[in-house]
């Protein structure tokens, strides 16, 4: 009978293992949202469709939510407009990207602890000084299924990720690949693993090979747009291309304890026709940005000519960065004349809008000469660069007028140049781009935008006066 | 540092972003700037990038109009 009893139970463990019930876990995953808020309205109707279907749906963030839309970067409590957005549709968690330091330690600070959800990074190690708030991995429990979220952001050359010097300061980040393994136990007290990354696709598909015990990579940094999913090294991999276009929906079976199938797609977010109206009015709400009318500085005189908005934009750059000269694409000043009065930050950035970033290079000067030049022929349609830290006098061939003859620089006090010292040198980086000329240092980004170089020259200056400044002339040569 | 788009390699500033290399790219074929807004870019792997797409040492990237 005891025999029987053993036998019957036997057969009815194993039938209930083979028959064990499937469960079904739901993500929705985004990264590099780059402060896109004009279609966080769109994103929010995608969440709420999704979670009238699957209530327990995860959203998350593969880091970099900020940077680069000056109505969340320049808040007065900045980026809160995107905190405040992703408090309203309900993210679960998210990761840091390099730009999460952009607003310095006591910025990420405040955002993470602003946020509902939390940040999760485990190569971080800030100095308890500085507040801020993160966790190393998370544990969901959805339908009694545990699901670890392991974090982790990029860590560049300098050995940090690649934000200011000065914003990731008694921060130490540990190596990626290396830190990760430390969570491994993570596989063995749950049923899915999720690594929500913020450090290149490239570098995603090279980590799953160390890491075979995840289920799926969650990526960010390289804003690649993957197809759906890709499984690489038997580990599932998304991203999305950035600023909202796409987000990725993600669905994990389980079944005793493991995944046993995976499915991602792509929904389009960009275009979509539903707006969530909470979310809309909120973006509202922002849109009308009190910091943009803040004065930085106050003209005492007008400013009447690309020539003056452009030397006071380049010294802006040259003080601001040390730098011994700076020069900007003529095309990069956006206009001509400024009433004397206040100058707000509405002022800057319609001056300067284009996000660029600062770039400094060490050029002598016969490099810093031919970069001027080939800037001059990259940027045509404008002519010569606006320049601070020296002056210049330009003849263009009368037989072919858009081809500089002669260049002449000298110092500001009419002193002679040397085309042969080396000078620090700043400029934009879309200039720093085009300019195809020789030189041995292309130069490094500054991780700061070029208008938020000119606020900060405004408030230091506090008054300016360019009346009558010019520090380029041009002439026609006379054969 | 050296990026290759297609198959020319560019020496661009550290810390550039795709724009930056195919703009780059554009100057030294002497074509248009404003094809970088009318093509699309591609890492090694044939997925499209973003303009904004961080790139590091040694990057492959397409750029296709």
């Amino acid at each position: 009978m005891k025999k029987l009893f053993l036998t019957v139970a036997a057969v009815f463990l194993l039938a209930s293992a083979a028959f064990a019930e499937k469960k079904e876990i739901r993500i929705l995953s985004v990264n590099d949202i780059h402060a896109k808020i004009e279609n966080m309205p769109q994103l929010a109707a995608i969440v709420d469709s999704l979670r009238a279907i699957y209530p327990d749906m995860l959203v998350m963030s593969a880091g970099d939510n900020r940077t680069g839309e000056p109505l969340n970067d320049l808040y007065e409590v900045p980026t809160y407009p995107m905190v405040a957005l992703m408090n309203q549709i309900g993210f679960d968690c998210s990761t840091l990207g390099n730009h999460e330091f952009d607003g310095g330690q006591t910025g990420l600070a405040t955002v993470t602890h602003l946020s509902n959800f939390p940040y999760i990074c485990c190569n971080i190690h800030p100095d308890p000084k500085w507040g801020i708030n993160t966790i190393p991995y998370k544990v969901f429990v959805i339908d009694d299924v545990r699901i670890a979220v392991i974090g982790a952001v990029q860590v560049g050359k300098a050995g940090h990720p690649d934000s200011h010097p000065d914003n990731v300061t008694d921060i130490l980040f540990t190596p990626v690949e290396e830190t990760l393994q430390e969570y491994k136990w993570l596989a063995d007290e749950n049923d899915v693993v999720i690594l929500l990354t913020h450090i290149g696709y490239e570098e995603d598909v090279e980590l799953s090979q160390y890491v075979r015990w995840a289920d799926l990579i969650i990526g960010g940094h390289s804003h690649t747009q993957v197809n759906g999913g890709e499984v690489h090294n038997g580990v599932m991999i998304t991203q999305v291309v950035n600023r909202l276009d796409n987000v990725t929906f993600i669905t994990l079976t389980v079944q005793d304890g493991k995944v046993v199938d995976r499915k991602a797609e792509n929904i389009k977010v960009e275009g979509y026709p539903k707006k969530n109206t909470a979310v809309a009015e909120l973006l509202r709400f922002f849109s009308d940005n009190p910091a943009f009318k803040r004065v930085l500085a106050t003209l005492t005189a007008p400013m009447t000519s690309y020539e003056e908005l452009g030397c006071m934009m380049t010294d802006a750059w040259r003080v601001e960065t040390g730098a011994d000269l700076a020069f900007t694409n003529t095309g990069g000043v956006r206009y001509d004349y400024l009433p004397a009065g206040p100058f707000t930050v509405s002022d800057v950035l319609r001056l300067d809008p284009f996000g660029n970033d600062s770039v400094q290079m060490e050029l002598t000067g016969q490099e810093f000469k031919d970069m001027l030049i080939a800037t001059t022929y990259a940027d045509s349609e404008y002519g010569f660069p606006k320049v601070s830290g020296v002056n210049c006098e330009v003849i263009f061939d009368k037989k072919n007028p858009e081809k500089i003859k002669d260049l002449k620089i000298t110092l500001p006090d009419g002193g002679k140049f040397d085309l042969k010292k080396t000078y620090k040198v700043t400029t934009n980086s879309y200039t720093a781009a085009i300019a195809n000329s020789p030189r041995k240092d292309q130069g490094r980004a500054l991780n700061r935008t070029t208008a938020s170089l000119i606020q900060e020259y405004l408030e230091h200056q506090k008054t300016i006066d360019y009346t009558g400044v010019c520090r380029v002339k041009q002439s026609v040569s006379a054969k | 540092m050296k990026v290759q788009v297609n198959r020319t390699v560019v020496d661009i500033f550290d810390g550039a972003r795709a724009q930056h290399a195919v703009l780059r790219y554009l100057v030294h074929r002497r074509l248009s700037q404003a094809l970088l807004k009318q093509g699309r870019i591609q890492d090694a792997y044939g997925h499209e990038i973003g303009l904004d797409a961080p790139l590091h040492e040694g990057q492959i990237i397409k750029f296709k109009v």
